[in-house]
């Protein structure tokens, strides 16, 4: 009968899961396999009704109603209906209509039954369970190309034995035995002890030694850095790169049963690897000039593309991506005050969005702020900030962050202020909510201190935090805005079918995507009083706090995972074909799987945003 | 008189009084289904033949592919598909469309035995093809040349269907889009591999269905309006 041959199982061959089974298997599909075609408006299931069918979408579009009888999905080519009412009693609950004409292939109840019983990928694809769905989806997105930084263990990078002094050896002796065993780093250990008490790195030379003026026959306990972070040697080398971003040191103690056993480095990484972020971070540190850390942002594309790559999850990978930008405005900080001088007062420099969240994909705009002491004059003191501002606003846009459009930026006098000013603004935010201050408030609720006097941020959001959440009337209108962005209800080939029936090309991962969830996270976290703005910390915060359930948290980190990574990978192609980042991705672009599990993810968001509707 | 010959099922039965093929007797005593019963209610086979050339004088039937329509789908449970020996060179302007070669040819079965079958698998049914001429033709050829007698045919053409309604748009039509492939794109339905006889029998089953859906329904049409002259 040759039915191998067959378009049919061509196509059966290439959706979901069916593309696990093997060929003998689908050939007992195809066999039984019956065609239905459906005129645009007509019922596939009527609540009700009995139904002893599972269907697959070959062509056209059908819509899924929930037992309220609202829509809560479109299906397309290549998803499922009927599979519920197969797998339970039998009788369906929701209701299913064409959208456009839809031609159906229909499995019979027995044999999808048969299937379920028999076949582990079929059982996990139908499961009800959407959160382990995705869950199991994000280990397979992001283990889909190894390379070698997540395949090489520390282990296999380190070198012998570290050298150890004790603790009692002087800074000169220590600087000695670096230059003479070619080492940037040592272990000090105290005499007859075994355990290690710090380490010592060139940079304590430069940074304590020299610029406090140290005594070179002080012992070395004075100057190394206690606190210890080392690593298994059975860690990635990814996991090691990324611990020494997050922590800016160049040096990991490697241990092996608990016991140190060697030492890993940055170089020792950036051999394997060229174009990484540590690697970037630690150019940017150094660099002299605007221009030279211009060409070094170059590099943020590139870097991006070998995290994604390298198989890191999304949310190291954007903190890894905020680190550079957070680097580039720290450098040209310290450039701004080489230039024009010591502060004459305290100030913090502040970022707000997506960089302060450490949720950046690539460059972006920048958002940022100048928080002043009190004792600000303005006479006296904002031609300096100004200058600093303009210089680091400037230097920003020149290294690919540009301006922001809606000034949200130190250079912008109202947001150049002292610290009594930033809490008049926050009161009347809060207390006298509007439109146009709210969105200054989603943006406001998303800060991080980068330079300067970190205090000065904390003293403001203590009591702001305070505020809000006592403040039913603003929390309802952050719930209001929290809302405003919805995921779409369906993924199709060509466009995303919205509510209003709009047609769109691509589908916006950051605003119908990313956006909904990070919204949502906000407002949880400033309900728990939270002061974290990284948006998987905040639905932590959230859970703990008990403003959120357990497995609301953990059903949309997963998802916020699972759209991350999806966008991330869309970003990483683009770059790859010599295109600029965007945040479009074509339906076409996503795998069958990876389309249902964007469309669970959405679907989650979407029930949590309901819920938080309901409750307000 | 006139009535006799236009009613196949008269016909039928005429030809079963004479008629003395045993193979064609078994499927004459069957009766052909009620021309007024509604099209969901009548068993659709859908045929397509891949041949040597047009002429069922002169070519042969190169293969037979069919799949059936019962309660309005398609049950692929029910395709079958058949390469038939021809012992005979096969023109190479007609390997290009149907991919059948000499040596795949030889080694099919014997066209008798795939008549037996076929004509098992039409009792009670009606044929659905796309476009009638060559299925009737070489059917007939074929009936004649191995039984003595060709039976009477019910078949529906859905190229006959989409030809009636494209009559009726002030535009008319263009005999391209009325070719299988053409007609399925109207209707939104997947390009399958052409030139397949049993691929091009569950597609013309499929843009049935569809044409079927997009007129009245298969439910309020009786199969006497669809039967192609």
């Amino acid at each position: 009968m040759e039915i191998e041959q067959l378009e049919i199982r061509e196509y059966l061959e290439t959706c979901s899961p069916l593309d696990k089974l093997s060929a003998e298997c689908l050939d007992e599909i195809v066999k039984t396999l019956e065609v239905a075609y459906l005129r645009r408006g007509k019922l596939l299931l009527n609540p009700g009704d009995e139904n002893q069918s599972l269907y697959l979408i070959r062509t056209g579009a059908l819509e899924l109603y929930d037992t309220d009888g609202n829509i809560s999905a479109q299906l397309s080519e290549g998803d499922w209906a009927g599979h519920r009412s197969t797998m339970l009693s039998g009788i369906v609950t929701r209701k299913v209509m064409a959208i456009e004409d839809t031609l159906l292939y229909v499995i019979a109840a027995p044999v999808f039954k048969k299937l379920l019983k028999e076949q582990v990928p079929i059982r996990e694809y139908f499961s009800e369970r959407k959160n382990e769905r995705i869950r199991s989806a994000i280990k397979d997105i992001s283990n889909n190309e190894r390379s070698t930084l997540i395949s090489t263990r520390v282990g296999e990078l380190s070198h012998a034995l570290p050298l150890i002094v004790e603790s009692t050896t002087t800074i000169k002796e220590a600087a000695n035995r670096m230059t003479s065993e070619h080492v940037s780093a040592l272990l000090v250990m105290n005499q007859g002890e075994s355990n290690i008490q710090g380490i010592i790195t060139d940079r304590e030379f430069c940074t304590k030694v020299v610029a406090n003026g140290l005594n070179l026959e002080d012992t070395v306990d004075t100057i190394m850095t206690r606190n210890l972070i080392t690593m298994p040697s059975t860690a990635t080398a990814s996991q090691a790169l990324l611990t020494m971003a997050r922590n800016n040191i160049r040096h990991i103690p490697v241990l092996e049963n608990n016991i140190i056993k060697s030492m890993v480095t940055a170089a020792d990484i950036i051999r394997q690897q060229s174009d990484n972020a540590v690697y970037l971070i630690n150019e940017i540190h150094r660099a002299k000039s605007v221009e030279e850390l211009t060409s070094l942002s170059k590099q943020l594309a590139p870097t991006l593309v070998n995290l994604v790559k390298s198989g890191l999850n999304a949310d190291d990978t954007a903190h890894s991506i905020s680190s550079i930008g957070e680097s580039i405005a720290k450098r040209l900080l310290r450039m701004a005050e080489e230039k024009l001088g010591p502060p004459p007062i305290p100030y913090a420099f502040i970022i707000a969005g997506s960089q302060a969240r450490n949720e950046q994909t690539a460059h972006s705009d920048q958002d940022n702020a100048l928080i002043l002491s009190d004792d600000y004059v303005e006479e006296k003191h904002d031609e300096y900030f100004l200058a600093l501002a303009q210089f680091v606003s400037d230097g920003l846009d020149a290294c690919g962050y540009i301006y922001c459009p809606g000034d949200v930026m130190a250079t912008n006098k109202k947001w150049r202020q002292p610290l009594s000013v930033w809490r008049s603004y926050f009161k009347k935010w809060i207390d006298e909510p509007e439109p146009k201050p709210l969105m200054y408030a989603s943006i406001f609720f998303d800060l991080r201190c980068i330079f300067g006097e970190a205090q000065l941020l904390e003293e403001l959001q203590t009591k702001v935090y305070k505020r809000t959440k006592k403040s039913d009337l603003f929390i309802n209108l952050m719930v209001e805005n929290a809302l405003h962005y919805r995921p779409p209800l369906g993924l199709f080939r060509h466009f995303v079918l919205e509510k209003t029936g709009a047609e769109q090309k691509a589908l916006n991962m950051k605003k119908r995507g990313v956006v909904p969830i990070i919204d949502l996270a906000r407002v949880y976290a400033l309900k728990a009083g939270s002061h974290v703005i990284n948006t998987q910390e905040r639905l932590e915060a959230a859970a703990v706090a008990g403003v959120l359930s357990q497995e609301g948290k953990a059903d949309l980190k997963d998802a916020f995972e699972f759209i991350s990574t999806v966008r991330l990978q869309h970003q990483a192609m683009q770059i790859e074909n010599g295109k600029i980042a965007d945040n479009h991705v074509p339906p076409e672009e996503l795998s069958s799987l990876e389309r249902r599990h964007l469309k669970d993810s959405f679907e989650i968001v979407s029930t949590l945003q309901t819920a938080m509707e309901r409750l307000s | 008189m006139f009535s006799l010959f236009t009613n196949p099922d008269k016909k039928r039965q005429k030809l079963l009084e004479k008629v003395e093929n045993e193979i064609l007797k078994d499927y004459l005593s069957t009766p052909m289904p009620d021309l007024k019963l509604p099209a969901s209610e009548v068993e659709f086979l859908a045929l397509d033949f891949e041949t040597t050339g047009l002429d069922a004088n002169k070519e042969a039937i190169l293969s037979i592919g069919c799949t059936l329509i019962k309660d309005g789908r398609v049950k692929l449970s029910e395709n079958s598909h058949h390469f038939i020996q021809v012992n005979r060179e096969i023109p190479p302007e007609s390997v290009v469309i149907h991919k059948i070669t000499d040596d795949r040819a030889q080694t099919g079965e014997h066209l008798h035995n795939v008549l037996e079958m076929l004509l098992e698998k039409m009792k009670g049914r009606v044929l659905l093809v796309h476009y009638d001429k060559i299925e009737r033709n070489f059917f007939n050829a074929a009936c004649k040349e191995i039984y003595g007698d060709a039976p009477p045919l019910l078949i529906v053409d859905t190229l006959a269907i989409a030809q009636k309604r494209q009559d009726k748009l002030p535009q008319g039509f263009t005999p391209n889009s009325l070719r299988l492939f053409n007609l399925r794109a109207a209707y939104g339905l997947p390009r399958y591999n052409a030139h397949s006889a049993l691929e091009d029998a569950i597609a013309t089953a499929e843009l049935f269905l569809a044409q079927m859906a997009n007129g009245d329904g298969l439910e309020r049409v009786r199969l006497k309006d669809l039967l192609s002259k």
